[in-house]
């Protein structure tokens, strides 16, 4: 079998050229795209999938894990009560006013409360043991690298929470948060750092693990069934993760603007490719015209068409897979939060063959010009 | 008429036409091309259509071809009916038993001249060897046997009309149409075509139908029909052609 698509685009390169760009500028737009916002917006559920709990248990009906308020002590024994819980381990969260040493003004800050222990559940993929033992130094405090430079401070400085007096002790990676920065503290540092007097020695979240095996959804819906001792929702870590993520992709408008982006690529990438298919497919019309003449049927030549459209799509695909890789690693090089996983890089590669595959099929119908009968004139 | 005619006559005509028909229809203007026109074209014959622009040549070309469908009348082609068949069974009819030549050479630029051959034998179904040693066997027989690896582009026009007449004989087809084959080549380039042309319905038995207005043709022609208007004016065996033709059939005869 003569390799008619295959040769064409290579022998007429440059003309086939603007649509293999469009493919992969559009399949790169949207790598990307899905790159940041699974980055961005997986920082909002930092200090969930940042740690090793299997349930969260904290204020009812809370949106997003930075929302929480403070719950009763007794929500913590109700857990304990499970069989199936083998541990249970508070988590403070207090809203602060950061001052540096340095001239930043004021620094809003989400404060973690965590107990330092080193087979504590809180941010236990954050924290290596020997920074988190480090926690427990009254007054100390961890923060990501990446931050230093908006806190205003190096590793060793102090500065002041709500007024109190604390010690960057260490700094970690993947701690960076959305809308403000976090910092971990020990439980009796956040105690201190928290000035809001009605919720004084309240905890905000209690966490639990689970026996090895269990289903967390089934321990939850368990647990969520009684309200004997106080009002509170327990969730298993994976769902208050993607609930926190979606609340404020939905929340800022960020998520419709994604979508709408995610539109507006598709089509300007389809216009390009299929006027460059179809412009393509006018070029070779007249020798088109003289296969059918010859008795090459319609649908083979249509088969030509689409052969095109499928490797313009996949050299599309291979320009984006290689600089979207690249850019992936220079952004995670320089802690630009960047996230990509196979499912949804599947999903933007699909994106993008699909839109070589409807300008094809776009290009196709100018076949329809290829009248063997328009050659006798 | 004379010796050819009478023993065509004794066999099927390759391609018949009875009162066939062709109007165009452009805004209210109704033109009629073809006037039931009545035609038979015998079989290993080398077959012009010669006649003025616009005098309907072309039209009847595509009818007899199955490349248009009459308005009134009947077209056999090798003793099937055409008129009545889909678009899809008239492609397998001219995949199976049609070759074409057009003016234009119409050959994909990316592709060598053997692959040119090669392509459409290879939607012909068959095996990629046997259209392998097909094309090169055409090739060879119009003398481009030497530059069968080169691109059109590399290739004079002379050769790229050799090319596109290999491309129609190596699908070894009983009905060979070509329309005004020569127009675009020069006073040599043209004699190569018509020579080729004319071999293929000897050696091969192919039925061979030109339309041309290349009176250079003429002498090679084993008849020429001459259209005007629609209709055949006349129909004769060129005197050249004739004394070849009794020449060449005397020692069987």
């Amino acid at each position: 079998m003569v390799a008619l698509a295959r040769k064409t685009l290579v022998h007429e390169w440059r003309r086939f050229l603007p649509a293999i760009l469009a493919v992969g500028f559009a399949s790169l737009l949207q790598l990307l795209q899905a790159a940041l916002v699974l980055g961005i917006f997986g920082s909002a559920s930092v200090y969930i999938t940042g740690s090793s709990a299997d349930l969260w248990a904290g204020y009812p009906g809370t949106q997003s894990v930075n929302l929480g308020r403070p719950i009763s002590e007794d929500i913590a024994m109700r857990l304990r009560m499970d069989p199936d819980v083998t541990a249970v381990e508070p988590f403070r969260w207090v809203d602060a006013d950061w001052r540096g040493p340095r001239d930043t003004g004021g620094v809003s800050v989400f404060v973690s409360g965590i107990d330092p222990r080193p087979d504590g559940m809180m941010f236990s993929r954050a924290l290596p043991p020997a920074l988190r033992a480090r926690l427990k130094e009254p007054g100390a405090v961890i923060v990501d690298k990446a931050d230093l430079d908006s806190l205003g401070v190096n590793i060793g400085d102090t500065a002041a929470i709500n007024g109190q007096r604390v010690r960057v002790v260490g700094v970690s990676s993947g701690l960076r948060a959305l809308g403000g920065v976090n910092i971990v503290s020990s439980l009796e540092t956040a105690r201190v750092l928290d000035i809001a007097p009605d919720d004084a020695g309240m905890m905000t979240y209690f966490v639990a693990k689970l026996r090895h095996g269990v289903k967390p959804k089934t321990v939850a819906n368990r647990l969520n069934g009684s309200s004997a001792f106080g009002p509170y929702t327990v969730w298993t870590a994976k769902e208050f993760a993607r609930e926190s993520q979606l609340y404020w992709m939905f929340d800022t408008g960020a998520g419709a603007g994604v979508l709408f982006l995610a539109g507006i690529v598709f089509l300007v990438g389809a216009v390009i490719t299929s006027q460059t298919l179809i412009a393509a497919v006018i070029g070779s019309i007249r020798e088109y015209a003289t296969l059918n003449a010859l008795g090459v049927g319609r649908g083979s030549l249509r088969k030509v068409v689409m052969e095109q459209a499928f490797w313009v799509g996949a050299l599309g695909l291979i320009c984006s897979i290689v600089i979207g890789a690249i850019l992936l690693v220079i952004a995670r090089a320089r802690s630009v939060p960047m996230e990509m996983r196979p499912l949804t890089a599947l999903a933007c590669l699909a994106l993008s063959m699909a839109l070589a595959i409807v300008s094809g099929l776009a290009a196709v119908r100018s076949l329809r010009r290829a009248d063997p009968a328009s050659l006798l004139r | 008429m004379s010796f050819m005619t009478q023993t065509s006559a004794a066999i099927t005509p390759a391609l018949q036409a009875r009162g066939v028909r062709k109007t165009f229809v452009s805004g209210r203007v109704h033109s009629t091309v073809l006037h039931d026109l009545t035609l038979d074209v015998h079989a290993g014959e080398l077959t012009l259509i010669s006649g003025p622009s616009g005098c309907g040549k072309s039209t009847l070309l595509a009818i007899l071809s199955g490349l248009q469908p009459a308005d009134a009348g009947e077209v056999r082609a090798l003793g099937q009916v055409l008129d009545g068949l889909s678009m899809r069974e008239l492609e397998h009819f001219r995949l199976q038993h049609t070759g074409f030549v057009f003016q234009g050479f119409n050959l994909f630029p990316a592709l060598t001249a053997l692959e040119q051959v090669e392509l459409p034998l290879s939607y012909m179904g068959l095996a990629s060897g046997t259209a392998r040693r097909r094309a090169v066997e055409s090739l060879e027989e119009v003398g481009l046997g030497p530059r069968m690896r080169l691109l059109p582009a590399e290739l004079s026009g002379g050769e790229k009309q050799r090319v596109a007449i290999a491309r129609a004989l190596a699908k070894q087809p009983e009905l060979l149409f070509a329309d005004e084959p020569t127009s675009a080549l020069d006073a040599a380039n043209g004699q190569i075509i018509i020579d080729i042309l004319h071999r293929i319905a000897r050696t091969h038995g192919t039925t061979v139908l030109c339309v041309s207005h290349d009176p250079r043709l003429v002498g090679h022609a084993d008849r020429v029909l001459a259209m005007e208007d629609g209709r055949i004016l006349s129909d004769h065996v060129p005197p050249a052609s004739l004394a070849a033709a009794t020449e060449a059939k005397e020692p069987s005869a």
